[in-house]
């Protein structure tokens, strides 16, 4: 799951990657022992989003998939520190030919109105979606047998989903080719749905209206997740109440509410006052929050990268730019010790390809990648071999061109904002006439997917998800083509034939073993080109920092989840 | 009267449909396509996907059929499925509007409690320190940036004495009906809201009341023996309010329009948060119904003032 990570602003974007309401139990046995949790208490989150829905089919922000995460649990989990896929409601397995995946659901599971979870719901959720007009993740089961004659109408049933005629918990979905994020694409982007609620939404008679609009979207009532929906004050807070049935264990807490606060300020704010229980500041308000003794401060390295991404095709900068040398160059001349020190206050690590250290996919030997330390005589060495020599007034010309580079970034977001600055006053000193350029993030976005040439370069940032897949980002299919009106995120316009066949194995392998140590090898090559051919400047890992109030026990987040182990957490009195 | 009522708001309905042309083509014509931004989450999303998204919202049509559309159903009261909420976006703006109402009414409120008082005594005590204090404040109220007062009151007030709350409009886990914690919530706000309008009916009425004051009935009253009482709160204040009226016009809708900033510096759930956030998330119904449910607010609070002035002022009659 790829997704522009979207500064402040609401709605406009951040993956859902489903936080993963479950239990890690080997991380919290240890903070356990040494003391006996107490019951009840309730949890405040702050979020600066308020929730759009609670339909998991329609979920597509961040806010939406936590509470929505909350309440509908998880086929498949990935671990929350590694991101590597396990069992959570369910045993998976894979066949041999890697097209069959079995599933057993958790004797123990039911719903919240005491019915047991069974197969029939998972194939309710798959039919909500094939269903659903507004939904924006029909690509997700694309390769499931039947499921795109279901969704186009021509069938009534999906045929590569299965129920075991003598197990109604255990069920079977069959591929039509080996997919290896389809593990996670069937079983974790989407909860599965209650049958005897929505399955009056998905007869053969249905509208895609009636599920789109189905009053239990906002009102789900039935839920298997550990904590119930009780009350949503539309732009104010959304309150939850424990499960009792929980299958996994009933939570420690009476209640979780989802608090929507204006901005950071009023996190931090809210935090010292004991308003919030836990949420995540801002880079610049570290300092002040560590003067607080009420809150324990929890940094981890988040899934995703801030970066400056070069239009190699640009109508100004593309010239220079399409230059591998050049963009070398652009990498050697940036100190991003300073710059991190500058922006986010050393709270990012230097980034060198796509892939982020937290993931599995992060070559494994790291010395394969040029870290690019700063080296300003390397990077005017590297300029001058591409032929742009000094001109009188001091700046870079090839050919009777100036080097002229704009830096654009979203408006509004302060610390992109430093970023482009400092980006650009570095690259006056190679003598780049450059120059930072905030814009409104609807129209920087628009002009990136759709093929608009304007733009040299552009910071913005990717939110990765559990599953590695770099497709939509880097394979040559994903540049944007306004002729043929094809559209996507490749707007560097860079490609590479060694790359394109490194994510397609990696993604859909030839010899169809999707095994994490088959997949890696791929994606060291893929990352290694990238790291060589430098694209992006890969810019650097933010760290999240998470602030809690010291009352609030067993919370330890981690890059792939926040909330896995909630029903562990549990308030001091 | 009747007739009055109703001609205003016959030549309101021109007035409405300018104010949904305008909106209409600027939210279009602005850089940035609403199903790009939606689709950001989607792994994997082809271009067949985003154009049947756009079918689904109706965005697929020229601008001039769209909006044939929309006035269409809004004539029905509907104005649309959010993009977002996937929810009506008139019955959204109407969930949010009380919150930033009852934040406007009591502004609206402190305002005229603090504000006509402040100036009727600074325009009697003409000259002394009362009056410096009130003319200093008269400019400082209008000086005072709302985010920087909200921010700092934030620290003293919750932050520091941990006397109010730093956020909100209820304690999380209150009822709805707890009307003390909601006062609590809101008394910070609503002084933040209410400075720039103390500030300028202080100002207001000082000048006016010298002025009145300084007319041949005030002397002819005095003249009759009346006590000063009476001149002041019968004969003066009477004539000294009908520019205080004049402000009223509109104020409502300037509050909630204007609300923005202080609900983004207390975390006020109300209509600018929500309409600002769908502004950015090129959210076109709920865009269109915000505009033009505080356009009617506009409409309506100028009728009202032009009622209140009959009442005010003898010599004007409503025709």
């Amino acid at each position: 799951m790829a997704v522009f990570a979207a500064s402040v602003l609401v709605a406009t974007a951040c993956g859902q990657g489903g936080p993963s309401a479950s239990q890690e139990p080997a991380a919290s046995a240890s903070a356990a022992a040494s003391e006996k949790p107490q019951d009840g208490g309730r949890v405040i989150e702050a979020t600066i989003s308020d929730i759009a829905t609670m339909q998991p089919i329609l979920v597509n922000d961040t806010a939406s998939g936590r509470v929505t995460g909350l309440l509908y649990d998880v086929l498949i989990q990935v671990d929350a520190k590694t991101g590597e896929p396990k069992p959570n409601l369910a045993t998976f397995s894979v066949s041999q030919d890697g097209l069959t995946y079995t599933f057993e659901i958790n004797a123990k599971a039911n719903w919240s109105d005491g019915k047991p979870v069974i197969a029939q719901d998972y194939l309710t959720g798959v039919q909500a979606v094939g269903k659903s007009a507004k939904t924006v993740r029909k690509s997700s089961y694309q390769d499931v047998q039947g499921f795109n004659d279901y969704k186009d109408g021509k069938a009534q049933t999906i045929e590569g989903i299965k129920i075991d005629s003598s197990n109604p918990k255990k069920f079977t979905v069959t591929m039509a080719k080996v997919s290896c994020p389809a593990l996670l694409d069937i079983a974790n982007t989407y909860r599965i749905l209650p049958t005897h609620v929505f399955g009056k939404y998905l007869t053969a008679t249905s509208k895609p209206e009636d599920i789109d609009n189905a009053p239990e979207n906002t009102n789900p009532q039935v839920v298997d997740g550990p904590f119930t929906f009780s009350e949503w004050r539309k732009g104010d807070q959304v309150i939850l109440k424990k499960n009792p049935n929980y299958w996994n264990g009933a939570p420690h807490l009476d209640e979780y509410v989802y608090k929507v606060v204006a901005n950071t300020a009023a996190v931090t704010a809210g935090l010292k006052t004991g308003e919030i229980t836990f949420g995540t500041i801002a880079a610049r308000d570290l300092a002040d929050m560590q003067t607080v003794d009420s809150v324990k401060i929890t940094k981890y390295p988040s899934l995703g990268y801030t970066f400056i991404g070069w239009d190699t095709q640009s109508n100004v900068a593309g010239v220079a730019l399409a230059d591998k040398r050049v963009r070398q160059a652009l990498a050697y001349g940036l100190d991003m010790d300073a710059v991190i020190k500058a922006v986010v206050f050393n709270e990012a690590v230097a980034h060198v390809a796509h892939h982020v250290a937290v993931q599995w996919a992060y070559p494994q030997d790291t010395s394969a990648l040029n870290p690019y330390k700063f080296d300003k005589a390397k990077a005017q060495s590297l300029l001058t071999e591409a032929g742009w020599v000094k001109g009188a007034d001091g700046i870079l010309a090839k050919d009777g061109k100036k080097f002229t580079l704009t830096i654009s970034t979203n408006s509004g977001n302060t610390e992109r904002e430093t970023l482009a600055q400092v980006a650009a006053d570095q690259y006056k000193q190679l003598g780049i006439d450059a120059k930072a350029a905030p814009e409104a993030f609807q129209g920087l976005v628009t002009k990136l997917t759709s093929g608009d040439k304007t733009l040299d370069a552009t910071i913005i940032g990717w939110s990765l998800g559990s599953e590695p897949d770099p497709y939509q980002i880097w394979h040559s299919s994903q540049i944007p083509d306004p002729a043929k009106n094809v559209t996507g995120f490749g707007f560097t316009y860079f490609k590479d034939p060694a790359m394109d066949k490194a994510i397609e194995e990696g993604r859909n392998p030839s010899n169809g073993d999707c095994s994490l140590a088959a997949r890696r090898k791929n994606y060291d090559t893929f990352n290694k080109v990238l790291n060589e051919q430098q694209p992006y400047n890969f810019g650097y890992v933010p760290n999240v920092l998470a602030v809690s109030s010291k009352t609030l026990q067993n919370f330890n987040p981690a890059p792939f989840s926040t909330v896995y182990n909630v029903q562990d957490w549990w308030i001091k009195k | 009267m009747r007739t009055f009522i109703l001609r205003r708001l016959i030549y309101a309905i021109p007035t409405l449909i300018g104010v949904s042309i305008i909106t209409f083509a600027i939210v279009r014509l602005s850089p940035g396509d609403p199903i790009r931004l939606y689709t950001f989450g989607a792994r994997d999303i082809t271009n067949e996907d985003i154009e049947a998204l756009r079918r689904v919202y109706g965005l697929d049509k020229a601008m001039p059929l769209q909006y044939i559309d929309w006035l269409s159903r809004v004539v029905r009261l509907d104005f649309g499925q959010s993009f977002i909420y996937h929810k009506d976006a008139g019955s959204l703006i109407l969930e949010i509007l009380p919150n930033t109402l009852q934040l406007a009414v009591v502004s609206l409120v402190l305002q005229i409690l603090i504000g006509v008082p402040l100036g009727v005594v600074a325009a009697l005590k003409r000259g002394s320190w009362v009056d410096g204090l009130v003319r200093v404040f008269g400019v400082a109220g209008h000086a005072i940036p709302a985010f920087w007062l909200g921010l700092v009151l934030i620290i003293v007030f919750a932050v520091q004495l941990r006397l109010l709350p730093s956020q909100g409009m209820l304690t999380v886990g209150r009822d709805q009906w707890d009307l003390f914690d909601r006062l609590k919530h809101m008394l910070l706000p609503a002084f933040v809201l209410s400075l720039t309008g103390i500030a300028n009916y202080s100002r207001i009425l000082r000048t006016e009341t010298l002025d009145v004051l300084g007319q041949d009935f005030v002397r002819t009253a005095h003249a009759k023996g009346l006590r000063e009482r009476t001149v002041v709160f019968v004969h003066a204040l009477r004539n000294a309010l009908i520019p205080v009226v004049t402000a009223l016009g509109g104020i409502l809708a300037a509050l909630v329009g204007g609300a923005l900033v202080v609900e983004t510096v207390f975390s006020w759930p109300g209509i600018g948060r929500f309409t600002f956030a769908a502004a950015i998330a090129k959210d076109y119904p709920i865009i269109q119904a915000g505009t033009m449910i505080a356009s009617v607010l506009l409409v309506v609070s100028y009728l009202l003032r032009d009622i209140a002035y009959a009442v005010v002022d003898p010599r004007i009659k409503v025709r």
